[in-house]
């Protein structure tokens, strides 16, 4: 039984690293637990839930929140909805597309430190040429040290990143459509809006619905862009870089109580999200 | 398909040469204050360069300490995305053929990690606990797994190829591993590429773990080493331009080879829950 003897080693250091952490993030999240070496844990029910919304900074948190909301809506919405504009502009002939894909996908490749820095630089107040066009322009420039925008553009950068991997995968769902099915469309006389309302969304539709899962999921929990851009500053914290800023960055108190009760509190986000956006997905499916 | 007007293929155009445009100036002018001296570029901030100066890479090159970063980097990436690889093959493989009991069941407690709650905080307690805090192998083992999206790729392309090879080895007594080796992996080699390319995507691009795990900047890879050269030299724009630009080089030419395998069907369709 090879097979099933090989098959123990990835669930070995998943049980371990994962889902086995995951779990415990449950009973940390009663307990008084800090990195200080040597200190004894105690269970203290639900203080740590209760110091994360009544503590003085509790306006930051709910801000934390809100912006987790935010982003996962902005981003996945306008993430997907831009993806799928291009997918269908570059799925028909153009002389270059394959330039123009490559060069959408990139950001991708090159990650989040460099997409970053070069946002970062490209926006400085003092010189940076997108601040300049918007100085001429005679529109805010404070970006992303600006206490009202900081967040949005961080979004914008998150967008920016992405959006080719969007596209990816709407075009390879594009290309899977039988041609022949647009041929009776266009004998049967519909517009192009028709043919992608009755043939192209339904047909696609299917294989973005978990994608379009994940993009949720994976937009409520990801933080590295905040981490790059402004390391939470001006605003811009969300509940994943809190659990990171509480256990870690912290160090001070490195408090695993209050980090592990706000991840619980993200996963309520993440599980209540999740399942609503599958319901909604599949049965738009139906629908169609 | 029927023709289209020339308005709206124009438009078509358009649209994309615009959005090309927001994803290639960030690039150029990157290559553009690369070029430039301190003084050019604080006199003329947005202006062209005067002069190539190639120079300015060898500078940034030495003030950045690269050669150590990169060395880790790849260190990390070959290591993990090996051993990813491996691990993704030994488990999508029974999984998919449903050769051992529970496979749908495993499957679905492999995808779960997805919606369960952040485990960070466990997780930095368990490696401070066995001791593998700021080590390299530490870190590798928590970037080393067989149930990420190679493994989602593996499993949904397993699926979709007929079993009568396999079967046919298990005849001839062809051990498991030869197996693994001499069949499965070439059997796969329509998502091997892209599931290579993004493991190992995911592993050099980390900077949140080596953050986290690898407080010992000799053990930096080159996000940390780019974003603590950043922050080191924040006011000589030149040399920024240039330390990102050495980090993001390599990466463009690889990407121009192994473009074809990303931008590709392979991506889509291949997850399912």
């Amino acid at each position: 039984m090879l097979p099933a003897a090989l098959l123990m080693l990835p669930l070995l250091l998943y049980v371990v690293f994962a889902f086995g952490p995951s779990v415990a993030t449950v009973y940390f999240s009663f307990t008084d637990a800090t990195g200080l070496p040597g200190a004894k844990w105690h269970f203290i029910g639900f203080d740590n839930y209760d110091r994360l919304f009544n503590s003085s900074d509790q306006a930051e948190r709910w801000r934390s929140i809100r912006n987790t909301l935010e982003f996962a809506f902005l981003v996945v919405l306008i993430q997907n909805a831009v993806g799928l504009l291009m997918a269908l502009i570059v799925n028909r002939k153009l002389k270059g597309d394959a330039f123009f894909r490559a060069s959408y996908f990139l950001p991708v490749v090159l990650g989040v430190t460099v997409s970053g820095l070069v946002w970062r630089m490209m926006m400085n107040p003092l010189g940076g040429p997108l601040s300049e066009l918007f100085k001429s322009l005679d529109l805010p420039t404070g970006f992303l040290s600006s206490y009202g925008a900081a967040f949005e553009w961080i979004i914008f950068v998150q967008i920016w990143m992405y959006m080719g991997y969007s596209m990816t995968i709407f075009l390879a769902g594009l290309q899977s459509i039988p041609k022949d099915l647009y041929d009776a469309a266009h004998i049967d006389g519909t517009s192009r809006w028709q043919a992608f309302r009755h043939v192209t969304f339904p047909m696609i539709a299917p294989s973005t619905t978990v994608n379009m899962l994940l993009a949720i999921i994976g937009a409520l929990q990801t933080f590295d862009i905040i981490y790059v851009l402004t390391n939470g500053g001006f605003n811009t914290r969300t509940l994943a870089f809190d659990i990171y800023r509480d256990a870690i960055a912290n160090n001070t108190t490195a408090d695993y109580g209050l980090a592990s009760a706000g991840a619980m509190v993200l996963f309520v986000f993440v599980f209540v999200i999740a399942l609503v956006s599958l319901i909604a997905l599949r049965r738009r499916e139906v629908d169609l | 398909m029927n023709r289209e007007p020339r308005a709206l293929l124009s438009t078509r155009y358009l649209i994309v040469l615009a959005v090309l445009i927001v994803y290639l100036i960030p690039l150029f002018y990157l290559f553009n204050v690369s070029m430039k001296t301190q003084i050019e570029h604080l006199k003329s901030p947005v202006g062209l360069f005067e002069q190539f100066r190639f120079h300015n890479f060898v500078t940034a090159w030495n003030k950045g300490d690269f050669s150590k970063y990169i060395w880790n980097s790849l260190y990390y990436t070959v290591v993990s995305t090996g051993l990813s690889i491996l691990l993704s093959l030994f488990a999508a493989f029974p999984i998919a053929r449903q050769y051992v009991k529970f496979s749908n069941l495993i499957y679905v407690f492999f995808v779960m990690s997805l919606f369960l709650p952040n485990p960070l905080v466990p997780q930095f307690w368990l490696v401070n606990e066995i001791g593998l805090y700021n080590t390299q192998w530490g870190y590798i083992l928590l970037r080393t797994g067989g149930t990420g999206i190679a493994f989602l790729l593996f499993v949904g392309y397993i699926k979709s190829v007929s079993r009568e090879l396999d079967e046919a080895a298990a005849m001839d007594g062809c051990g498991y591993l030869r197996f693994i080796f001499q069949i499965l992996i070439p059997l796969v080699k329509p998502v091997m590429a892209t599931g290579v390319l993004l493991t190992a995507i995911g592993v050099w691009n980390d900077i949140i773990g080596p953050t986290i795990y690898l407080s010992d900047s000799k053990y930096a890879p080159i996000t940390r080493g780019l974003f603590a050269f950043y922050g080191q030299y924040l006011n000589d724009w030149p040399l920024l331009a240039c330390g990102i630009m050495i980090v993001a080089g390599p990466l463009v030419v690889l990407y121009l080879f192994v473009q074809r395998f990303l931008v590709s069907g392979a991506l889509a369709g291949s997850v399912k829950i």
